[in-house]
């Protein structure tokens, strides 16, 4: 038998681990908000243990696992050195579970988790950066992947650096360092990074072509630039600085939602599936993240801005990644288990290898609990807060268990 | 004399199914053109709907074994072209309808 040629995709023994402590962390990080309150400061300990809870545990160990099989697509060259996502897993795993235990329990456990994360970055981002040098493609999606990884690792050390603040290791003033960091690691890499990503998956899955990328090429200068500004701004403490890349950040988000409906209105496959689902709601609470932020600069009631993260943290970003769940994972387990029988017994489509029932659920609860957690930020409701939690929690259970099955289907 | 005809190298490619939408390689317009020359080679000349497409090698590979299945078929060769970039319009009238795009 000719043997299958892996140059595309690394094997799903690799990727499957980080999906699988993706859901889980994203299941954890669920059940934890019916603790919280719709009233917060992000200063909160409680408040930055549970948002590395879920953008580490849940959003960054997804894009880090999805990367390994994307990066390759993405610079159409191989990895060069694959198996380090054997060893960033244990050690992301490893870091987050100390720092929200130093977060929640005891701060002494915060550097030690911190300079774990750290390097498990550090080893994601230089391994990224001896790729990208193998390719010859100079496209937009390729500079977001470099642009992304610089302000993923000027975002972790300055993390690291509050880490040792936070336990008197050094002294800092971490309410700017705080808006630094997330600046860099939150717009920096992950909005950075699905931006460049939206440009390759959208069009390949809804079969979209001959699209201009004028707008998309724009709303990344704004953003690489806007990160820069709020994260030297915050630095020096140079507010003008800082509110010049907040409008920078905005206008950015506006053309990029520009370039989606530009690449919608060329789609050809108008098929419903979780996907399609997903995307759509992922992009209308951009839009409406982005109007609930210009309400807060018009305003400045902190529970509009509060809504706004909301819509933008478990609204966009994460219907975005829940979606492309969808898509990944059957590829993987399709790629590994049914691939070599090809043209040899039947095998199934990707969209048989999860239970479209079981999704279409995990997708309804999804939407209830991000907008019902948004409205009883917007107006501080308890109990409208706790019932979006509950919804959300509740679509996880679902989306575990369809997780569970996919991995192991065919087995 | 070679009796292996384009239609049967078409034929044998549409065995091909592109596991993401579920419609063979023939019936989606990606397969441009098949040359056979005198001595049973074959040059199967295609796209992709994707540039980048994760399963681009393994497309290639099936649809180079599909060929090679062909009584009297000698070597080979599967080359993948980006220019006439792919496009619905090139898709059959039952795709274009399954897909929602008519």
């Amino acid at each position: 038998m000719t043997p299958i040629s892996r140059d595309f995709a690394p094997p799903l023994k690799l990727i499957a681990p980080f999906f699988k402590w993706g859901v889980i962390f994203y299941l954890f990080s669920t059940l934890t908000l019916l603790f919280f309150k719709p009233t917060f400061s992000y200063e909160q300990m409680d408040v930055a243990g549970w948002m590395h809870l879920f953008l580490l545990g849940f959003v960054m160990i997804i894009i880090f696992g999805a990367m390994a099989q994307l990066i390759p697509v993405v610079l159409e060259v191989g990895h060069e050195v694959v198996d380090v996502y054997y060893v960033i897993l244990p050690l992301l795993v490893l870091g987050i579970l100390l720092m929200v235990s130093g977060f929640w329990l005891k701060p002494v456990l915060l550097p030690y988790g911190g300079l774990f994360v750290l390097i498990a970055m550090v080893i994601f981002a230089f391994e990224n950066m001896i790729t990208l040098k193998k390719s010859t493609l100079k496209t937009l999606t390729v500079k977001t992947v470099i642009w992304s990884n610089v302000y993923l690792l000027l975002g972790i050390v300055l993390g690291f650096v509050m880490a040792l603040g936070l336990v008197g290791g050094v002294d800092i003033d971490i309410s700017y360092l705080l808006k630094a960091h997330a600046y860099a690691v939150l717009g920096g890499y992950v909005v950075l990074t699905i931006m460049g990503l939206s440009l390759t998956l959208i069009p390949m899955f809804s079969l979209a072509h001959g699209f201009d990328q004028k707008y998309v090429q724009r709303a990344f200068r704004c953003m690489i630039v806007s990160v820069a500004f709020v994260f030297v701004g915050a630095l020096l403490h140079m507010h003008w600085l800082m509110y010049i890349g907040y409008v920078l950040s905005f206008v950015g988000m506006v053309l990029y939602l520009w370039q989606i409906y530009s690449i919608y209105k060329l789609t050809v496959r108008k098929e419903m599936d979780v996907w399609a689902k997903f995307m759509i709601f992922a992009f209308f609470t951009l839009i409406v993240s982005l109007l609930c932020i210009l309400l807060y600069f018009m305003t400045g009631i902190p529970s509009v801005q509060h809504a706004s993260m909301w819509f933008l943290i478990l609204g966009f970003i994460a219907s975005f990644i829940l979606g492309h769940l969808y898509k990944i994972v059957p590829f993987l387990v399709w790629f590994e288990r049914f691939a070599p029988l090809v043209g040899k017994e039947k095998v199934p489509m990707l969209n048989e290898m999860y239970s479209k029932e079981g999704a279409t659920v995990m997708f309804w609860f999804t939407v209830s609990g991000v907008i019902c957690g948004g409205m009883g930020l917007l107006f501080e409701s308890d109990i409208l807060f706790k019932a979006g939690g509950s919804f959300l929690f509740t679509g996880a259970i679902f989306l575990y268990i369809t997780m569970k099955k996919m991995l192991v289907y065919g087995v | 004399m070679c009796k292996v005809t384009k239609e049967r190298v078409f034929e044998a490619i549409s065995t091909v199914i592109d596991p993401e939408v579920g419609f063979n390689l023939v019936e989606m317009g990606l397969i441009y053109d098949a040359i056979i020359d005198e001595a049973c080679n074959v040059h199967v000349v295609m796209t992709l709907s994707t540039q980048g497409c994760p399963l681009h090698q393994m497309i290639k590979q099936w649809v180079e074994e599909a060929t090679q299945k062909i009584e009297g078929v000698k070597d080979v060769e599967v080359e993948v072209v980006w220019e006439p970039a792919w496009n619905i319009s090139m898709a059959d009238e039952s795709v274009k309808k399954a897909l929602g795009g008519i």
